[in-house]
């Protein structure tokens, strides 16, 4: 990935997270104030609930009163605390008094418990009431919630209790209000908020007990774990409930346990608030988040390419100077546009480039001074052996004319014959020296590099078991399905000679030579392993040295004539040693070699 | 000297008395305005309504207009009415029957045994065939039909005669002065009825009034006679209204239709009998008027009706109810006409919660149910006939009329249709009037037919309720 990509998604990441940051805290801010504004708003309607349920039971604490304070009341006190009293006569009268007096429910009770008259359930008459303990309780007793049974079930009672005392016996007014959607819609509600009751008169949650102020509710069942947990532990909860897959459909709850006079939970208050607003709001913020976010990355995608374009055109720039540098162009300099970090780095370079440049001069010279001692003293070692017979043959001839002219003929003949032996043999130094000097261009054909390999080792095998050395075995293994290459066959197979020759050189105590060849990522690779004793590291840096040599016998040539070949055919060769394991030299051979810088191949 | 003081205060008694007398002696004319709640739609005989208290309310006033062979007297012994003499023959299969002389339609037509042969013919269609010769008529059959007098005296055997207008004439002591179906009747004195003409010269009904407006009427001095429903009747007698009470003539009852699984066995129905109290229906929702009914017939009709005492036993009624393992409530049903019946549904529903029992208390007519609450009123005073009729309608077929019972075979009758469990006896209800205080000569029959041609209007009397009775 190009430093340019890489400062353009850097750019684009960071104003992405920067709007996204920016959205989620808008959306999260305005959702925690709209659950604030929903708790105060729930808070209000709780408190105005409480309010009401207190002004309620307030009225119908003064309407039971009212009716235990008519003289009609009175009169049926006294009749009825008579010995011989018969409550039949009375047994309609709740009715009429709770219709006058506003009261949904109403009994009357006798001293002994026993029902007079029921309005809610006349034909209840004769049994006994069921009192919860402490109903039955002086004047300044308030209202309270009580369970109210009814013909058809039961029912939440907003109840007020008053005894009319008579001689000592007390006949009872049991007054109430129903609690149901009539009293759910006589709350004020602000818009989007709704108050449930749920009626706590089942053993267990039951959907028909759930109402709101226009009736039963709808998919009650959404409720009912509410309900429940409110049943399990009758304390203020509040709860999300998303009525369908549209997140604008979730209403929160607030529950509030609705208790009776002896602690059992008789009804749950449910103050619904409607999410739909808040929904909205965050849906149109992410909208806007979205359109801004999308915007601002177009935006910042032009930005970021024409900003990483200026930033990035200065290094680019010194990086294309540095491969030409790195393709042998030492006099390429980049240029200085500025003077920040970018151009004091192309400074940098400049004057890296300049001190390579003399550093590599020097090196070059310290080279080539370095080989032409080499060479001086190969040539002085070379040429030394034959001069020395030389020497020696004509001091001979010098003595035997002296001393013995009788045997000088003789004499002469031998050292002629010497002479002209060691002349050859300089003859042939030389001619070596020459052959190197003049490396002919490799002449391109189609070659098998295996058959190469087995030429190549065909020649040596002979003197791999020869008698009085120490025998090498090879290994060849060779991809059949080598692809041909394009080289000079004769070249080729002189550098295999070469490096075959070198691994018996280096195995004078005999191993196993192997060559092994493949297809590497679409070069030839050719592999000549010995098993001899190996090179430290020094000398494998001047392996391929012209005229170095690690062996007594030899030129130092061998290994630079086969760097020579591989280098023309446009190849790569490397070693790899460790001393006492063996030494392995690597051939890399392009299937064709690149075509030379003057656009024609060599023929 | 205790001689003379109880001689002037038996001298001071008679002058006391003496202009109680003069304001109590009859005086001819007034209006009666009577109000009843039922819709009588036809006072024809041939058109007589199945609804028991319509038809009761159809018989009270066209007992008005018409008349029957034969009536009733106070010990329900059968009577001359518009026949003076009958005798049977010895199989009672042929009944012949002497007309009362000198009985003219109101149209002016004699009564004649052709014209009743011939209403005979009209009313029934099929059973006993009656033929009319001179002042004699005949009535055969080919079953035997020994209570046929006394049968005779109720239901809508009237005598009648179709006038070639249509209309329907009678020998009454009133005629038809204006009809007004399900609204209003009036009607006017038969100056030529044969027992003399009636006191009042007109007696006003009006149909379809409200048991409440009824006694606003009442009270307002609108009505001179209005109804009385058993809840009215304690109250309106506290505030001093006068009021009347009948016999109990209707059985307020449960019937259970069998066919329902719910209801199949019988120690479901017997679990449903013994969780009621009866004793709190008669004293509280009926007011203590008429009886707790343990028996199909009341005391009074049959005399051994306090052989069938029966306690209500809420422990036996959960063991039978919890034998059946029941499921579902029972369905019980009343007549939403019956402003009682509500209430006395809803009492029986709290008494059998009591014993475990389920009971959905619903108006009829709004679907299938386990038991109805009915009210049966006993068309005749005999008891065995009582009994047959209470049997056929209640349908329980297995009851054959018997023939001239003895009381023990009636009480065996009884016991044995009691013991199914299939009607569930609850209260015998008596019928009940308020009556304005210058109503005199008040004197209905026990079970409740009126008997106005002898009643008359006190003109000085308030018109308003109010008065001494």
């Amino acid at each position: 990935m190009s430093f340019r990509t890489k400062l353009l998604l850097i750019f684009t990441v960071t104003v992405v997270s920067a709007v996204t940051l920016v959205a989620w805290g808008v959306t999260l801010y305005t959702r925690r104030a709209f659950e604030e504004i929903d708790a105060q708003r729930t808070e209000a309607l709780v408190a105005q609930f409480r309010q009401e349920f207190k002004q309620r039971g307030e009225e119908v604490v003064r309407r039971v009163e009212g009716i235990a304070d008519t003289e009609a009341t009175l009169r049926m006190a006294i009749e009825l605390s008579r010995p011989q009293a018969d409550p039949s006569l009375y047994v309609n009268d709740a009715l009429g008094l709770a219709n006058s007096h506003q009261l949904d429910f109403l009994e009357l009770v006798n001293n002994d418990d026993t029902l007079i008259s029921s309005a809610q359930w006349p034909a209840r008459f004769g049994y006994k009431e069921d009192w919860t303990p402490g109903e039955k309780t002086g004047k300044s007793q308030g209202a309270f919630l009580r369970r109210e049974e009814l013909p058809d079930g039961a029912a939440l009672s907003l109840t007020a209790v008053r005894a009319v005392p008579v001689s000592g016996r007390n006949l009872y007014i049991v007054g109430g209000q129903r609690l149901d959607k009539q009293f759910l819609a006589s709350l004020a509600l602000p818009a989007g908020m709704r108050v449930l009751l749920y009626q706590n008169l089942q053993p267990s949650f039951t959907a028909a007990a759930l109402t709101d102020a226009a009736g039963p509710v709808t998919q009650a069942d959404l409720i009912a774990p509410i309900v429940e947990e409110t049943r399990k532990k009758p304390e203020s909860l509040v709860r999300v409930v998303q009525w369908s897959n549209d997140p604008a459909s979730a209403e929160a709850f607030h529950t509030m346990p609705l208790m009776g006079r002896k602690g059992e939970l008789l009804g749950v208050l449910l103050v619904g608030s409607s999410r739909r607003g808040m929904v909205t709001l965050l849906n149109f913020i992410r909208s806007l988040a979205l359109l801004v976010g999308g915007v601002a990355t177009v935006l910042a995608i032009f930005v970021s390419w024409w900003v990483s374009a200026r930033v990035t055109r200065p290094v680019e720039q010194l990086a294309g100077v540095a491969r030409e540098v790195a393709a042998g162009n030492w006099s390429a300099r980049a240029e200085i546009r500025s003077r920040d970090e970018i151009g004091q780095l192309a400074a940098t370079f400049n004057e890296m480039t300049r001190q390579l440049v003399e550093q590599r001069d020097r090196l070059v010279q310290a080279e080539r001074v370095a080989a032409w001692r080499e060479l001086a003293r190969r040539l002085a070692h070379e040429l030394k052996n034959p001069l020395f017979p030389l020497q020696i043959t004509v001091e001979n001839l010098q003595r035997a004319r002296a001393q013995k002219p009788e045997q000088f003929d003789e004499i002469f003949q031998e050292s002629t014959a010497t002479l002209r032996a060691e002349l050859q043999n300089l003859n042939a130094i030389v001619g070596r020296f020459s052959d190197f000097a003049k490396m002919p261009a490799p002449r391109l054909q189609a070659v098998d590099v295996n058959e190469a390999v087995r030429d190549a080792v065909k020649l040596f095998e002979p003197q791999f078991s020869a008698v009085g050395r120490p025998s090498i075995s090879s290994e060849l293994y060779l991809d059949e399905a080598l692809p041909a290459i394009q080289a000079d066959p004769d070249l080729l197979r002189r550098a295999l000679q070469n490096l075959v020759l070198n691994s018996m050189d280096a195995m004078p105590a005999g191993g196993t030579l192997t060559i092994r060849t493949r297809n590497h990522s679409g070069v030839v690779r050719v592999e000549v392993s010995d098993t001899g004793s190996g090179l430290t590291q020094e000398e494998c840096a001047r392996l391929f040295t012209p005229y170095y040599t690690t062996k007594q016998h030899g030129t130092g040539l061998g290994l630079a004539i086969v760097q020579s070949v591989v280098s023309d055919h446009g190849g790569t060769i490397a070693v790899e040693s460790q001393p006492g394991l063996g030494t392995t030299f690597r051939i890399d051979l392009p299937l064709a070699p690149p075509l030379p810088a003057d656009g024609h191949q060599a023929s | 000297m205790r001689r003379i003081v109880l001689l002037f205060l038996a001298g001071v008694s008679l002058l006391a008395a003496l202009p109680l007398h003069a304001e109590t002696r009859p005086h001819y004319g007034g209006a009666l305005r009577v109000e009843l709640r039922a819709r009588v739609a036809s006072l024809d005989p041939r058109e007589w309504p199945s609804d028991a208290r319509e038809a009761a309310a159809t018989e009270k006033l066209a007992a008005l207009v018409f008349e029957r062979l034969v009536r009733l007297d106070e010990n329900g012994r059968p009577q001359p009415a518009l026949a003076i003499w009958w005798q049977k023959d010895a199989q009672a299969k042929r009944w012949e029957f002497r007309l009362r002389p000198g009985v003219v339609f109101d149209d002016g037509t004699p009564l004649t045994a052709d014209a009743v042969a011939a209403a005979w013919r009209l009313a029934h269609s099929t059973g006993p065939a009656a033929t009319g010769s001179g002042d004699a008529l005949v009535i055969q059959s080919d079953q035997s039909m020994p209570d046929l007098p006394a049968e005779l005296a109720r239901g809508r055997d009237f005598i009648f005669r179709v006038t070639a207008d249509g209309k329907l004439a009678g020998t009454g002591p009133f005629r038809i002065t204006e009809w007004q179906p399900r609204s209003r009747l009036v009607l006017a004195a038969n100056e030529n009825h044969w027992a003399g003409r009636p006191f009042l010269d007109s007696v006003m009904v009006g149909l379809g009034i409200s048991p409440q407006q009824q006694m606003i009427d009442l009270e307002l001095g609108r009505a001179d006679v209005v109804e009385l429903a058993p809840g009215q009747i304690r109250r309106a007698a506290l505030t001093g209204t006068r009021t009347w009470s009948s016999l109990p003539v209707e059985l307020l009852a449960l019937e259970f239709d069998v066919n329902r699984p719910a209801v199949q066995d019988a120690r479901g129905r017997e679990a449903l009998a013994l969780a009621i109290d009866r004793g709190a229906i008669w004293s509280v929702l009926l007011q203590r008027q008429g009886e707790a009914a343990t028996s199909l017939l009341p005391q009074w009709l049959s005399g051994y009706a306090f052989l069938f005492r029966t306690e209500r036993d809420l422990d036996l009624a959960r063991q039978l109810h919890e034998l059946l393992r029941a499921t579902g409530p029972l369905v019980l049903v009343y007549d939403v006409a019956d402003a009682q019946a509500r209430t006395v549904a809803d009492r029986i529903a709290v008494d059998a919660r009591e014993a475990g029992i389920a009971v959905q208390v619903s108006a009829a007519g709004t679907g299938a149910y386990d038991v109805r609450l009915v009210r049966r009123r006993f068309a005749v005073v005999e008891p065995g006939a009582a009994l047959a009729e209470l049997a056929s309608a209640f349908g329980l077929a297995e009851m054959a009329r018997l023939n001239n019972p003895s009381p023990e075979q009636v009480y065996t009758a009884e016991r044995a249709l009691l013991e199914t469990y299939r009607v569930v006896p609850l209260a015998y209800v008596p019928e009940s009037c308020a009556l304005s205080a210058r109503v005199r000569n008040w004197m209905p029959a026990r079970w409740g037919d009126w008997r106005l041609e002898d009643a008359w209007l006190d003109a000085s009397a308030p018109p308003a309720a109010g008065g001494k009775p």
